[in-house]
This record gives structure tokens, sequence and C-alpha cells, in this order.
């Protein structure tokens, strides 16, 4: 046949000539001349020499394209159209929908599309009544219309026509039976034998098989998707095998409209389910949010290569939750955390209350626990819904936030170091001291506990938040309730199990001394929040924050000396001593400069370089090893880990003598260079210690460093 | 001693007031600086205040003549640009491609069409074409005075490459237009483009 159209092209007298010679005449009454268009040939052709009444009867569209240009499939992916077929039939002549051969991908640039090349066939089973006239000629007409493009597109149509004639029994036609027959024979089907599932996490659809037993490798496998805006169609499809499973990753559109089944087409290089194609459709379990934007320009970026990315993304719904309680619990033991618990726990020992109220606490401290992580995980997640490259820590990237913080601390030391009492801002309710009032009062030291915990997010959450956050909604928020849960946990162990408290001596004095002991570790982490806000801005921020605290220290004092019948003038100071504060708080709320200016200001002599994706591929280029540190100046593991190990001589000696080029990204202040960095090895907060090393996958060390680890990690270059 | 920790939960809500307050709904349309036809940069943050169209284009493109023969881009942008709406053409075809067109030609072909754009854009590096993703042309978003993408995808509902079907379509990108001048939000604030492909 392909003689037949190579003279087809050349004129239409050939044309006429070949078909008459070739098929034409051949298949009796079988007769269609086929439409040139400038890129395509189409006809409809049909399996059998004639119609047969009462039967499902075949016939096709058959289009052939140009060499290099290529028609569309069903979803025509990235761009284009699919052909479309408007059937003029005999009267009870019911034509079915096309039947869609397996697609290939067809890259067009950056983009993707889903077509065909070459010769392809539109299959169409046409219902034809059992009154049909036998004898007769029966026209069967469409008009058809399709895109074919190469780099450029051209919309074509035909009005086609096929005169068949009717008859109780026909043979295969003897130019398209069998090529018709064949392309039956290898439209998808529903897939046999094997199972499926697709689950949604995040950004990706997770698309698990498992083979039937004895079932052979598959090859390389790529899902077609029935529907647009559902996949994206230019994104990589990664295929693992996981045990038995063969587990295909399949990116969500950035133009997400949501689905709730997954469907498509497989195809699989090696057969899967005996073809080379077959048809799925599952349901989606969990959810999807809509992926990254498939096209950003091809600026450079950090390696997302499998070693880093696969000891993340592999994270399981359920490690990420024991992560989470894990990391919760560790939470209570640091220093920001431990005097609020502690206070709350002195509380039980100084009321010796009955078992309900201890349970009705434990309960309300719980609930401000996990309500509060809640709370921040969705403040996270609509801000990142809004396009801020946002991560856990987000709180602390602002100024304005720690010095709140830093006068929120200082308070609760002031007040334990007997300054002043709360309960003088409202003396009535001190004799009516409810149990109610204590319930919320448990509730609110609850929301405390997490605010003054964000800036000790444990080693342990890094993974588990990076996983939290890059999920659907649902996910991310069990994975918070968890964190509060493992963070609550020893609260309502001491409040079920009171048994400890025999152990302790009476209330009394010792009590007052331990409450003033424990405003010190309040005070050190005001300290340290005035080094921070210095990181963030400058030193004239520490000053006014220190004068701010001076203030509110006199206002304190000033207010004591009022409710103990003081003249009208201590309130008048007191109060003035609050306006002073604000008044020099308050610059620090106005906008942060750009994180640009404020790195450039910062010394880079100490042989670590500022982090930029570009400065971390040129020395990746240059051959040389490279030792990134994410760290911020608000993360307390980050400065020990950096004090302990990665200012040590024996290591910063091990890193000169491999020539590792060593690069700083801080994140003390908001970049979403950084943030997009931390995306890409599957983080979502800081401290992450990544190793380039030449000609392997990066490396992602614990979070927890050791100087071991770092000179085990060079020894492998 | 309990009383230390009474006024938790208002100090709580005000640290978490403070951490929520660069809360901005909607997607960002990312900015860009661009040359427009007679060589002069745009940047889309000159016109934050201002709704903006951004209209992916491609004279080649058969797709994209459809909504020029039968002027119904034109009549929009006419339409709009009445009601001080900013409407930007964009041609991202990379300049290494065939179907290039230089500033000049660009301007002639509008000129040619009586379209009506504020500017048109030569994205010749195809840089803000994939800062946006766009995948076809046309390919339209809508952009609000806060500079939020409020409507991104095809420009009507008739995936066709036939001039009559633009005059029977739902038009998606006057519904959203006529919806966010009102201050409301837009109903339908995505679909699939349809057209070429963008020429990377």
């Amino acid at each position: 046949m392909l003689r037949v159209l190579t003279v087809h092209r050349r004129s239409a007298g050939a044309v006429v000539a070949a078909c008459a010679f070739a098929a034409c005449a051949l298949a009796g009454a079988a007769a269609a001349a086929p439409v040139r268009t400038a890129n395509v040939e189409a006809e409809l052709v049909a399996e059998r020499t004639a119609l047969v009444p009462g039967q499902t009867n075949t016939v096709a569209l058959r289009l052939k394209i140009r060499d290099r240009w290529h028609t569309y499939w069903r979803n025509p992916g990235d761009s284009g159209l699919p052909t479309t077929l408007d059937w003029k039939l005999p009267p009870g002549v019911a034509a079915g929908p096309i039947q869609w051969p397996a697609p290939k991908a067809l890259p067009a640039g950056p983009l993707v599309n889903y077509g065909y090349e070459g010769e392809v066939f539109h299959l169409v089973d046409l219902a034809v009544p059992a009154d049909l006239p036998a004898g007769t000629t029966a026209t069967l007409a469409a008009r058809a219309d399709w895109l074919v493009c190469e780099d450029t597109c051209i919309p074509e149509g035909a009005d086609l026509a096929l005169a068949l004639p009717v008859a109780p029994t026909a043979a295969p036609d003897p130019s398209w039976g069998a090529k018709i027959a064949a392309t039956r024979d290898a439209l998808p089907r529903p897939l046999a034998g094997w199972g499926a599932t697709a689950t949604g996490e995040g950004d990706k659809v997770q698309l698990a098989l498992t083979p039937p037993p004895g079932a052979g490798d598959p090859g390389t496998l790529r899902f077609f998707p029935f529907r647009e805006a559902a996949i994206e169609p230019s994104g990589r499809q990664v295929l693992v095998r996981d045990g038995g499973r063969y587990v295909l990753t399949l990116p969500v559109a950035h133009q997400l409209q949501r689905f709730d089944r997954v469907a498509g087409v497989i195809t699989a290089s090696a057969g899967i389910g005996g073809a080379k194609a077959a048809t799925l459709d599952v349901p989606l379990a969990g959810s999807v949010v809509a992926g990254p934007r498939p096209l950003d320009a091809p600026a450079p970026r950090l390696d997302l290569s499998a070693g880093a990315a696969a000891s993340t993304s592999t994270l399981s719904l359920a490690a990420a939750l024991a992560l989470a309680f894990a990391g919760g619990l560790l939470l209570n033991l640091m220093p920001c955390v431990f005097p609020v618990l502690s206070l709350k726990v002195m509380s039980f020992v100084e009321h010796r209350d009955g078992k309900a109220t201890m349970h009705r606490e434990a309960l309300a401290y719980s609930s401000g626990v996990v309500l509060s992580f809640v709370l921040l995980a969705l403040a996270l997640v609509a801000l990142r819904a809004a396009g801020e490259q946002l991560g856990w820590g987000f709180q602390l990237q602002s100024p304005a936030v720690v010095a709140a913080l830093a006068v929120l601390f200082f308070l609760l030391a002031l007040n334990l170091s007997g300054v002043f009492e709360f309960g003088m801002l409202a003396p009535q309710s001190v004799a009516g001291w409810t149990s109610k009032n204590r319930t919320l009062d448990a509730f609110g030291s609850g929301v405390l506990a997490v605010i003054v915990a964000s800036p000790c997010t444990a080693p342990f959450m890094g993974a588990a938040l990076g996983y939290a956050i890059a999920q659907a909604l649902p996910v991310t928020l069990a994975v918070f309730v968890a964190l509060g849960l493992g963070m609550a946990l020893p609260y309502v162990l001491l409040a079920w199990f009171p048994g400890w408290r025999r152990r302790l001596p009476r209330p009394g004095a010792w009590m007052e001394r331990v409450k003033q002991f424990l405003a010190f570790p309040l005070y050190a982490t005001v300290a340290w929040l005035a080094w921070v806000l210095g990181a963030q801005l400058d030193n004239d921020a520490v000053l006014r924050l220190a004068v701010a605290l001076v203030l509110v220290a006199f206002a304190a004092w000033a207010w004591r000396a009022f409710r103990s019948g003081g003249a009208a003038s201590w309130a008048v100071a007191a109060v003035a001593g609050v306006a002073g504060m604000a008044v020099l708080v308050a610059p620090l709320f106005a906008p942060p400069p750009a994180t640009a200016e404020a790195r450039a200001a910062r010394a880079t002599d100490d042989g670590w370089r500022d982090f930029s994706p570009a400065l971390v591929e040129e020395l990746k280029a240059a051959g040389r090893p490279v030792f990134v540190d994410f760290t911020a100046a608000w993360c307390v593991t980050c400065q020990v880990n950096k004090r302990l190990v990665l200012q040590d001589a024996d290591v910063l000696g091990a890193f000169a003598r491999r020539n590792v080029a060593l690069v700083r990204a801080d994140w003390t202040r908001r970049d979403p260079q950084i943030t997009q960095a931390l995306a890409a090895l599957g983080r979502n907060g800081v401290p992450v210690y990544v190793l380039h090393r030449p000609g392997q996958a990066p490396l992602v060390l614990p979070e927890v460093l050791q100087a071991a680890m770092i000179h085990e990690a060079l020894a492998g270059l | 001693m309990t009383r230390t920790l009474r006024f938790a939960p208002i100090a709580a809500a005000v640290v978490l007031a403070a951490a929520a307050h660069a809360a901005t709904p909607g997607q960002v349309a990312p900015d860009f600086a661009v040359n427009d036809a007679a060589g002069k940069p745009v940047r889309l943050s000159d016109f934050r205040g201002k709704h903006v169209v951004l209209e992916w284009t491609n004279p080649e493109c058969p797709f994209v003549r459809k909504h020029y023969d039968s002027a119904n881009m034109q009549s929009l942008q006419k339409e709009f640009g009445a009601k001080e709406v900013v409407w930007l053409a964009v041609n991202s075809t990379n300049r290494d491609h065939g179907e290039f067109k230089t500033g000049p030609q660009m301007a002639a072909w509008m000129q040619q069409h009586d379209a009506v754009p504020r500017a048109v854009l030569i994205d010749e590096t195809s840089s803000t074409g994939r800062a946006y993703a766009a995948r076809t042309t046309p390919h339209m978003f809508v952009i609000d005075p806060a500079g939020r993408i409020v409507y991104a995808g095809a420009i009507d509902d008739k995936r066709s490459a036939n001039p009559a079907d633009a005059r029977t379509a739902k038009n998606y990108v006057r519904a959203a237009l006529t919806e966010t001048l009102a201050g409301k939000p837009v109903t339908t604030a995505s679909t699939t483009p349809y057209g070429c492909s963008v020429k990377y």
C-alpha cells in the first residue's frame, strides 16, 4: 500500500489508477477516495467488504501523516486538539466513540504532547440494525477535523464518505481488514491480572502496580491521563521498583482541576498484562495539591537527583507520624519549653488537686498544644498557597515576631523573679479563683508552650515536617497533630499517674526558690533572641530591644508600686513605660530590607561562601565537592552543630585537604532561593547538611551532626 | 503559681497575628521585565493597582489567527482597554525558532489587524513564558490590582481553530474581567488552555 501512497502524492490521475488497480476494484463495492490535505492523507475505511445488518461493523478514519508531523490523542497534552469525527449515517445506524490507540509522548521544546505519527487508524464501531435491507448500498459520511503539527500547527479537515454494500455476510477487506484487526488487537484494554492503586501525596500521585505471580518486568512505563489538568504532561514520571511492586510517580498538574480518579493509558516497553498498553481507572486515595510551574526558567538549580531526594521522599505516613510524635516528646526537654512545663507541673504539687481536676487540666493543656500546632500548620499552608516561599520556622524569620517573643519571655521571667504578679492586673479574680479559670489557664499554657517551642524545633522533626508540608492538607495536619500529642504526652502522664508527687517535699519555701530559678533559662532565651534580632537586622535593633526591655521592667515595677497602694502617678509611670517600649519596638514591625543587602553586609572571610544555586552549580561544574550548610540564627540545633562541629579545626582541616568548597545558606531571614533548594531536598526546615560529591548522588547528613559523620562522608570522596 | 501563665492566650494571639501578617490570598503573578515592540522595557510591577491581561500570542498560530481574523481578540482589547485594563500581548517564541517575529514585525501585524493591546512584549528568551508556564497560543492570564492571578487558561470554551466559533463560544476572559472589575470573585478561575504550543 505504501507504494500506492507514493503514487498518490505524484498526481491525481495516478491516484485514481492506483486505487482502481490496487484496492477499489478488488474490494468490489467499497468505494472511497482518500482526501489529500497539505499534511495528511485521510479516508474512511472498513474492516469488511460489506455492512452486515444486526452486527457490529468496524470502520476507521485512517490518517497517513506527513513525516515528522503529528496529530493528537483524546487528551492532546500541553497543546493541540484531539481529532474529531462528526457522522452522517443512514437511519438506524449508530456510531460509537473513537477507539483511541495508545498515544506517544511527543516533545515540543519543554512541552509534551500526546499523539500519533505516521499512519494511524481511529476505529469506530457501527451498530447496524437488523432491518437494514440487504442488497442496497449504504453511504457512511463523516466530517473529520484534526490539528496536524510539526513545529507549526495547521488545522485541517475533510468531508469523507464510504459507500458499502449491505449484505448478510462479508469478507475481510483485502486492503484494510488486517490493519484494522491489528489496530483493534493493540488497543489498550483494562489492565488484566495486575493490581493498581493511586495515592495522592502532595504534588505527586503514586501509581502502584502489583504484578500477578510470574509476570515479567514491564520495562519502561509511561502513564497517559485521559483528563487534562490532572497530571503535568511535561513532568517527569519516575519508576521505582518497591519490593514486588512498581511505583510510578506522576507529577500533579500546575494548573490543577480537582480529580478523584486516576484514569488513562499505561504503556510498557516490555509489555504489561500481555500487551504493550493497557487502560487503568482507579480511585485516587489521599489528595493532591497543584504541582510547581513546569517550565520555570532553566536557571541553575540544585541537583535533586536520586540519593538526596529518595532518602526523604520515601518516608511513609506512619514513619512521619512516629518521627513527629518522638520530636514532640523531645521538645519538652528544650531550654525554651522546659520552664513553661515545669511551672505547670509545679502547680500540681502546690494544689494537691483531686484526680478530676488534674485530668481536666491535662486535657486542656493538650488541646492547647495540639490546636496551636494545627493553627501554625494552617497559617504556613495558607501563606505558601498565597505564593510565599516559607518553611517551618517561618515565624522566626520576621524580626517583629522575634522582638515580640523577647518581650513575652522577659515579662514571664520578671514574673518568676517576683518583680510583679499578673494577678495584680485584675485583683477581683484572685478571690474567685475558679476551676474554670484553671482549665483556661492550662489551655493557655499549652498555646504558650508551642509558641516558645518553635525556635527549638527538634532534630528528628526536619524530615517529618519536610514530608508534612509537601503533602495534602489532611496529611500535613495529621503530622502536626502527632507532634502536638507527643509534646503533650509527659504532662498527661504526670496528671494521670500522680504517684510521683509523694516523692517530693511538701510545698513550701523551696517552691518559691525553684520558681525564681526558672526565670534564668527565660532570661537566657531573651539574650539569645536579642542575638537573633541582631543577625536579622543590626546592632541598633538590639539596642532598641534592650532599652525596650528596660522600660518593660520599669513599667512592671511601677505597676506593682501602684497596686500595692501607691499614688496614681505610679500608674501613669507604668503606662508611660509601656508606651515608650511600644515606640521603640514599632520600627521592627516595618518590612525588612531586601535579603540581598542584608547578605552583602555579612562577612564572608571565614572560608564559607554565601549560598546561591548558581554558585553551587559553578563549583560542581569545576569538579569540586561542595558542602552546603543550611542554617539560621534562630535554629538552636544549627548553632550547636556550627559551634561543635563545623568550626572544629579537625573538620575544617579535613574539608581543606579534600578541597571541599564550603557554602552557607543562611535562612535567618526569608529567602525563596533557599526555601526552593530545601524543597528540592525534600526538606522544609533547617538544619540540613548536604555534601555534593562529583559523580555521585548528593549526601544528606543527619541533623544532629558529629565530626565523625563528616570524616566518614569525606572518606567516600 | 498558676496565675503566672494566665495571660498566655492573649500573648499567643498577638504573636500569631504578627506571624501571619504577610498573608495574601491567590497566586502571586511573577514579575517580569520584557521589551516591548519598540525595545522599551515593560514591567508587570509598572501596572500595580490596575487590572492586567496577559495574552500569549504568535501570529503564525492558526488558533491565534482564529481570534484575530474573527476580530474577537481586538474587540476584547478595546472593550476592556476602555475600562482601564492593561492588555499585554506576549510573544514568547524563542528568537532561535523559525516563527520568531521582531518587535517591528509584531507591531506591524498588530496594526494590520487593528489590534490595540497596551503593548506587545517580545519575550525572545521565552523566560516570561516559562515563568508563567504558558503552554499554548493563546493562553490567557488575568491579574488583579494586587498582582494576584485571578484567571488562567483558555480564551473560551470552543476548542477549535474555526473563526466562526469565537462568536458563539463562552468567553472566559470576558467573564473573568467583568467579575473582577466588579470586585467579585472570579467564578471560573482556571480552565485548560488550547492552541498551538508556545515555541520555546
